[in-house]
Order: C-alpha cells, then structure tokens, then sequence
C-alpha cells in the first residue's frame, strides 16, 4: 500500500514549468531521499504533496484515496474538505527554515496543533509534547523559547512538534541545509533514529551520506521531472542518467 | 512672577477639565477604531476579492479626505441627507467621525504587521493541520502585535492632538479651552499649563505602550 503516490503531477509559476509529469509512490515504511540540483523541484513536490502548493495538472493520491486530479489549473475531482484535511494529517513537514513560532517555548510549539486541531485537553497535550521532546534529545529545553536555542535544537523542536500529530508520513525539506556544519549531525542522527523506527519518509536533501545510508530509494530530479530512481548504492556508484552523473560527480 | 502662578493655578481647573474630555475622547475612539480596524485589515488582505476590495476603498476614502470634514459631514450633512440620521449628541457624532477616521490608518498598520510576518509561519501552521482563522489568532497576530505598538502609540499621540478639531462642533477640548481662556484673558500665558497638562498626557501613553512593547518582546 503506498502512502502517497502522484501520478503526473505538474506544476507551473506562469510560463515556468517547475514540476513536469512527476510520477512517485512511497510505500508504508519507505524511506525516500529526493537529490537533485537547486531549482530542479525538489522542495515545490514536496510542497505540492501537503498543499501548500496548489497543483497544476495530475492526481494525488494519500493511502490510496484519491485526493485531488487537475487538469491544466481546473480542478476534475477533490475530496469534500473535511476528508480532505483529515488525510492531510497524515503528513507532517519539516522545514529547511524550521518555521518555529517564536512567541511559544518548545513545548507549546508541539503542543499547539494537539490542543487546537487534535482537541486534547492542555495537560495531555502538554505530555505528548514533553514525550516528543524527549524523543529528540530536548529534555531540559521544554521552557525555552526558540531565540535561545541552537539551529539544530530548533530544527529538532520542529521535527518533535509535526510528530506530535502522529503522522504517518513525514517530510523534509532540506532539514540541515539552514545549520552550521557542525549542527547538522545532531538533526540527521533523530533522522535516522526516526526512519529506523519505521517512519515513512521523503527528504529532499543535499546530505548526501545520509541518503545513501538511512535511504531506502534515492530519486535524481532535474528540470521538474524525475530524471532517475533507484537504490541509493546503484543510484550513487553507478548513476545512468548523464545529468545525474554530472551532479554526484559535481558535489561528491 | 507670583501672580502669574497663581492666575495659571486659577485657570487650572477648567484646563484639566478639558484635559479629561480630551482625554477620554481620544482613548475611546482609538479603542473602538482598533476593533474596526482588526476587520478591516483582516479583510483588505482576503482572498475573498468582494472584500477585500469594499476594505480597500473603505480605506482610501477615509485616509483620502480631511478628518475636520468627515466631522462636518457626519454632524451637519446626515441630517440634511435624511432626517432619521441625525445625531444629537455633539460628543456621539464627534466619536463616530473619530472612529471611523482613525480605523482607516490603525487598518493599514495592522496590515503591515501582520504582512511583516514570515510566511513559513503560515504554512508551518498549515501543515499541522490549523485553519487560517486559527493560524490567524493564535500564530500570525500574536507575533504581530509587538510591530504594531510603536506606530499604534503614535496615532494615540497624533489623535490627542487632533482632538482639537471637534471644537468646529462646539466641544470643549484642552486646546479650544485654552483658545478661549487666551481670549477672554487677553494673555498668552496660559499655554505655558496647557502646553505641560499635553506632555504629561502623552508622557503616560508613552510609557504605558514602552512597557507594553517590552513585555510583549519577552520572547526575543
């Protein structure tokens, strides 16, 4: 059963076409990295897959529910709003900005969409934002307002407050790419921890040791389309796409 | 020198009993402009074209014309427009002329705020699942009320002042007392209590708004 699945899903700013005909399924469990060039679409699919962008032509579909199909900007099918934004619970995003609300501590940040979209009283919100926290090493920053933490503990705040949804996807958009070098490791090891745990995934990153390690599919996109998938070893040792071969080659 | 003291001690208590008109007027309608202007500021950034568009010109007619007329229309025009909008009360009409006034300019700088703010936080919000109304209050304007202090204290400042205009109706604010005492005195004097009874009172916005502004910084 796949988690999310797009079948050619194309996006356009004007007369740019940002997203050509990608077609990608994530499987229960799945771990997949999206590499590629800047500017080649990465982010905007993922963007696309929780609707903070509006598709231009395709279909989306979430644990095989057809979400929504458009065609040239006209809408053919989309499901009523409340099935809509139930399915869009299952995903939960991560940011290469972190996007934290700085005017709540770590512990309201993740306690926020339990109380006012999950409807759970305070303290029990307030339990499952201290579990999460934990969970990513944040033990003794429940009270800290972002200011005063690190890039990578504000970044790891943000990944515990999209778990606190339980979603059953998760997405990365260029989680490491905003922290200094030394910061990064400790953002890609709850990464890891998380993808052993079972989360399905999609991390669109320039980290390229940890799609080969923790990946269990790598997808080069360039120019908007999907220009080769496979696994990480193959994908990386012996990439057949000439653009793809140009980019390992370029950054590794 | 000790009998301009004590003429300034003797015309003090009708100055502050305009400092209070003044006073009160400006507080009240500010207070009833910013929840107009919530609105409208809400509303020019909709989606929604119909509304954003009746908030756009709502705004561009009132910041587009003199305040000192809006006054005039609402006191001596409605009346003549239909009987049934008269308004006795000089101090109502006064207030409604005001308010409306004021909202137009709290509008555009609560929309600035609020557009000041990052748009990840947007769509942070959005990803876990929060409707707009709620990204609305409990993330976006929570982060904007500390940019919207320091321009809001300015208009409370600037309508304090403006507040002179409703003597056009016949109100007695601190500036048209003090016009009126410098008339029937012949003496310029008492500016010199006015003129203080006016920093004293902007003096305490002032810092009324500073400690607003710092305790709403406390995240920072």
């Amino acid at each position: 059963m796949s988690v999310v699945r797009t079948e050619n899903l194309c996006k356009t700013f004007g007369a740019l076409e940002v997203l050509r005909d990608v077609s990608l399924s994530v499987e229960q469990g799945e771990v997949l990295a999206i590499i590629g060039p800047s500017g080649a679409g990465k982010s905007t699919y993922l963007r696309a897959l929780n609707q903070l962008e509006t598709i231009t032509s395709g279909r989306l579909y979430i644990d095989d529910v057809l979400v929504e199909e458009r065609h040239h900007g006209h809408i053919k099918y989309k499901l009523p709003h409340k099935e809509h934004s139930a399915l869009l619970l299952k995903m939960g995003m991560v940011f290469q900005r972190f996007n934290l609300f700085p005017h709540k501590t770590a512990a309201e940040n993740v306690m926020l969409a339990p109380v006012h979209v999950g409807k759970l009283p305070a303290a029990q919100a307030r339990a499952i934002a201290e579990e999460q926290l934990d969970k990513v090493g944040l033990s003794d920053k429940y009270d800290e307002y972002p200011s005063k933490l690190s890039g990578g503990q504000q970044q790891r705040v943000a990944i515990a407050r999209a778990l606190a949804m339980n979603p059953e996807l998760m997405l990365f958009d260029e989680p490491t790419s905003a922290l200094d070098p030394e910061l990064v490791g400790e953002v890609l090891a709850v990464m890891k921890s998380l993808a052993l745990s079972g989360m399905t995934m999609i991390v669109v990153t320039h980290e390229m040791g940890f799609a080969r390690e923790a990946a269990d599919r790598v997808v080069f996109m360039c120019d908007g389309a999907v220009g080769e998938e496979g696994a990480p070893d193959e994908l990386f040792s012996r990439p057949q796409n000439p653009r793809a071969r140009q980019f390992l080659n370029s950054i590794l | 020198m000790l009998d301009a003291l004590s003429r300034i001690i003797g015309w003090m208590p009708a100055l502050l009993q305009a400092a209070w008109t003044t006073l009160y007027f400006t507080v009240l309608s500010v207070s009833l402009a910013l929840l107009l202007s919530v609105f409208l500021a809400l509303g020019k950034i909709s989606k929604n074209l119909v509304v954003s568009k009746v908030c756009g010109a709502y705004v561009f007619f009132f910041r587009g014309t003199p305040l000192l007329m809006q006054l005039f229309f609402v006191y001596y025009a409605l009346p003549q427009i239909s009987p049934a909008l008269t308004i006795q009360s000089r101090l109502l009409a006064a207030l409604l002329a005001f308010t409306l006034n004021i909202a137009a300019y709290l509008a555009e700088i609560i929309r600035a705020a609020i557009l000041s703010i990052d748009k990840g936080q947007m769509e942070a919000s959005k990803a876990l699942g929060l409707t707009y109304a709620q990204a609305m209050r409990l993330v976006v304007i929570p982060q904007a009320y500390r940019r919207m202090i320091p321009p809001i204290c300015n208009e409370f400042v600037m309508v304090l002042k403006d507040t002179s205009v409703v003597f056009v109706i016949g109100l007695m604010d601190l500036t048209s007392q003090t016009r009126k005492i410098q008339s029937s005195n012949a003496t310029a004097l008492v500016f010199i209590p006015a003129m203080a009874i006016y920093l004293v009172m902007t003096g305490i916005f002032t810092a009324v708004f500073n400690r607003l502004e710092k305790k709403l910084s406390e995240y920072e």
